[in-house]
C-alpha cells in the first residue's frame, strides 16, 4: 500500500434535481414537468493525503467540501472517480471504513440528544467495540484535553454549543480512528472555546498520528493547526500547496497608511498622482509584474498604498511618499490569509470569466 | 454468524436500555400513547359490535369468527408496531433533513440501526387487544386448540408481521427517490385496516389490491381460515410465509438500492 492515506483521483459528483419552477403556479407546473437539472457539486478533483497531516479544505460556501467529505466518509457515492481511504472505498465498505474514520459536523451532533453525555461514550464504546482499557485512557485523555467532566452527567440537548463541539469530538474520536473529518468544527463558538478545541486538535494529532481534515471559513483554524491548504471553488480544486508555500506565492502585499500632519495642497495631490503614475510604469516595465495590484487611496486623514513587495520595497515607498507630504503617522499592514484567500477566489473567478 | 447474532443482541438490548431510560424523561407522554392507543381499539371494537347487531353474520362469518380474525389481525400488526416503527421516520424526515446521515457513519448494519433506535411500547395495546379477542374466541369454542396450532399460529404471526415491516420499508425506501414518502406511507397504513375483516366483504379490484401489491390478506385473514375452518395448511399459513419472504427480498433491495443514491442533505 502507498503511503497516502486518502487519495482522490478525479472525482466527481452530480445532483440531478427536477427543474423548480417559482409561485404556486410554478409549483403546480413543477409536478409535471419533466425537466431536470444536473448540478456539479464536486467537478474533477484530485489529492492525496498522507497519514498524519493535518490539511485545511477551504471554499466558500457551496463549494463542495461537505460533498467532498461525505463521499471520503461513504456519506454520498461519486458519481465518478475513485476515492479511497485507508485502501478502502469507503461506500463500498462503509462498515470497515466507519471503523477507519471519525466525523464531526460542527452543525450536528452524533451524541444521543436525550441522554446524559456520559451514557453516549458507554454506547459508543459498544458499538466500535472498544476494550475496557482503551476507553479509560481514551476517556481520561478527552477530559483533560477538552475538559468534558463539568458536564459529563448533563443530558446532552442542555449543553452549550461549545461543550457539544467538544463531547461531539470525543464521540468521534473515542474509537481512536485513522482520519478525522471536521466539518466546521468552530461554527459559532467563542474565541476561548475555539482555542481549546484547536489545542486538542492538535494534542490528539500528536499523540495518535490521526489524519485531520478540516473544513472552515475561519481562516485561523488553518492558521493554527495545518501544514497544508487545499482550497475548492465551484466544485473545483483552485489550490493545493503548504501553507508556508501559499504564504511565499501571495504573502506578498502590503499596505502602508501615511497619516498626514495637514491635508495636503492642489499641488502636492498633483504630485501624488503623478507618483502614483510613475509607480505604475516602473510596475509594467518590470520583469516580475506578477499582476500584483498597486493602488493609492487618498483619504480624508490620510493616504494609503498597497504594492506588491516583489515590485517594490517598503522602503522604496516610504521614500517616495515622505519626500511629498508632511506625515505625522504610519502604519504597515502585511497581508493576512483571509486575504490571500480573498485573492485566490478573485483570480480563479477572473480566470472563468 | 453466531458471533454476529450475539453481537447484534447485545447492540440491541443496549439500545433499548438506553431507549428506556430516555423514556422514563417523559412518563406522561408513556402513558398518554398507551391510553390512545387502548381508546382507539376499543373504538375499533365498538364499532364491530354495532355492525354485528344488525348482521349477526356476515358472509358465512359468525361474530366469534370476526373477532378472532379481528384479533389475530392485530397481533402481527402490534409486534411490527412495536419493534420497527421508526422506519416511518426514514420516510418522514430522515432523508430530507440528511439526519439519515449518521447510520451510515457507524459500522453496523444501517436497518438494524433504524429498527433498534426505537421500540414503540404503545403497540402493547395492539397487542393487548389481539391476544384478549384471539383468546375470547378460542373460548367460545371457534378454534380447536392443539399444540401443532399453537406453534403455526406463532408461525403466522411472525410472517405476518415481516409482511407489514416489508411493506412499510418499501415504502420508506421510496423517499430515496421521493425524499418524503409519508403520504404513500400513511395511505398504506389505512388500507393496512382492511386486513382486520374478511376479504371477501370487499369489491373485487380491493381484494385484488390486498391480494398482490399490498398484501395485507395474507397477514390475518388467510391463515386465519387455516384455524377456524380447516383450510389446507399450504394454501394459508405457506402462501402466507412465501409472500413474507419474496416481499422482504424486495423491501431490503430496494432500500440497499435506495442508500447507494442517498444524497444527504446541505450544511
Amino acid at each position: 500500500m502507498s503511503e497516502n492515506l486518502i487519495e482522490l483521483k478525479n472525482v466527481r459528483k452530480e445532483f440531478v434535481t427536477a427543474k423548480h419552477y417559482p409561485g404556486f403556479k410554478g409549483a403546480v407546473k413543477s409536478l409535471f414537468s419533466k425537466e431536470k437539472i444536473r448540478k456539479t457539486a464536486v467537478d474533477n478533483v484530485s489529492f492525496a493525503i498522507k497519514e498524519g497531516e493535518m490539511v485545511g479544505y477551504i471554499g466558500s460556501n457551496g463549494a463542495g467540501k461537505s460533498t467532498t467529505i461525505k463521499m471520503m466518509s461513504g456519506i454520498l457515492t461519486p458519481t465518478s472517480g475513485s476515492c479511497l481511504v485507508n485502501g478502502l472505498e469507503p461506500y463500498k465498505e462503509r462498515k470497515k471504513n466507519a471503523k477507519n474514520i471519525g466525523v464531526v459536523f460542527g452543525q450536528r451532533t452524533q451524541l444521543w440528544w436525550d441522554l446524559p453525555l456520559g451514557e453516549t461514550y458507554t454506547v459508543l464504546k459498544e458499538i466500535y467495540e472498544v476494550s475496557d482499557q482503551d476507553f479509560t485512557e481514551r476517556m481520561a485523555f478527552f477530559q483533560e484535553v477538552l475538559n468534558l467532566q463539568d458536564f459529563m452527567h448533563s443530558t446532552v440537548r442542555t449543553l452549550s454549543l461549545g461543550q457539544r463541539m467538544r463531547a461531539d469530538l470525543a464521540a468521534a474520536l473515542l474509537h481512536n480512528p485513522k482520519v478525522l473529518y471536521l466539518d466546521e468544527p468552530t461554527i459559532g463558538l467563542d474565541v476561548v472555546v475555539k482555542d481549546r478545541i484547536r489545542q486538542a486538535i492538535r494534542e490528539i494529532n500528536q499523540k495518535y498520528n490521526t489524519t485531520v481534515i478540516l473544513t472552515t471559513h475561519d481562516l485561523n483554524d488553518i492558521e493554527e493547526l495545518c501544514q497544508r491548504i487545499i482550497i475548492i471553488d465551484a466544485g473545483k480544486k483552485i489550490y493545493d500547496a503548504k501553507l508556508n508555500q501559499l504564504i511565499k506565492d501571495y504573502g506578498d502585499s502590503c499596505s502602508i497608511s501615511f497619516e498626514w500632519k495637514q491635508r495636503p495642497n492642489a499641488l502636492q495631490m498633483e504630485k501624488l498622482q503623478m507618483e502614483k503614475t510613475q509607480m505604475e510604469k516602473t510596475q509594467m516595465e518590470s520583469q516580475q509584474n506578477l499582476g500584483g495590484k498597486l493602488e493609492m487611496h487618498i483619504n480624508e486623514s490620510n493616504v494609503q498604498v498597497c504594492f506588491s513587495k516583489k515590485e517594490f520595497t517598503i522602503a522604496e515607498v516610504f521614500a517616495k511618499i515622505m519626500g511629498l507630504i508632511d506625515v505625522k503617522d504610519v502604519q504597515i499592514k502585511e497581508t493576512e490569509l483571509t486575504d490571500i484567500v480573498k485573492r485566490i477566489y478573485q483570480g480563479n473567478k477572473g480566470n472563468q470569466v | 454468524m453466531i458471533k454476529k447474532v450475539a453481537r447484534y443482541l447485545s447492540l440491541y438490548r443496549i439500545f433499548v436500555i438506553q431507549y428506556v431510560k430516555t423514556m422514563m424523561q417523559s412518563k406522561v407522554d408513556f402513558f398518554i400513547g398507551l391510553g390512545g392507543f387502548l381508546i382507539s381499539q376499543a373504538a375499533g371494537l365498538a364499532f364491530l359490535y354495532l355492525v354485528f347487531e344488525q348482521i349477526p353474520s356476515m358472509r358465512e362469518w359468525n361474530l366469534e369468527q370476526m373477532l378472532f380474525i379481528y384479533g389475530f389481525a392485530q397481533v402481527p400488526r402490534g409486534l411490527d408496531h412495536l419493534l420497527t416503527d421508526n422506519i416511518w421516520m426514514v420516510g418522514w424526515q430522515m432523508v430530507i433533513k440528511g439526519t439519515f446521515d449518521k447510520y451510515i457513519l457507524r459500522p453496523m448494519n444501517i436497518f438494524f440501526q433504524i429498527v433498534c433506535e426505537k421500540v414503540q411500547f404503545d403497540a402493547l395495546g395492539e397487542l393487548l387487544v389481539g391476544f384478549a379477542l384471539v383468546g375470547w374466541a378460542v373460548s367460545k369454542g371457534t378454534v380447536e386448540i392443539t399444540p401443532i396450532r399453537v406453534l403455526f399460529f406463532a408461525v403466522s404471526v411472525i410472517a405476518g408481521a415481516v409482511i407489514y415491516t416489508s411493506v412499510k420499508l418499501i415504502l420508506a425506501s421510496f423517499a430515496f427517490w421521493l425524499k418524503d414518502s409519508s403520504a404513500i406511507m400513511t395511505t398504506a397504513y389505512e388500507v393496512a385496516d382492511f386486513a382486520k375483516y374478511p376479504i371477501e366483504i370487499y369489491a373485487k379490484p380491493i381484494q385484488a389490491v390486498l391480494m398482490t401489491i399490498l398484501p395485507f390478506a395474507f397477514v390475518a385473514y388467510i391463515p386465519s381460515t387455516y384455524f377456524l375452518i380447516d383450510a389446507n395448511i399450504w394454501r394459508t399459513i405457506g402462501a402466507e410465509c412465501a409472500v413474507a419472504l419474496v416481499i422482504w427480498i424486495v423491501a431490503y433491495k430496494l432500500f440497499q438500492k435506495g442508500l447507494t443514491i442517498y444524497e444527504s442533505a446541505g450544511n
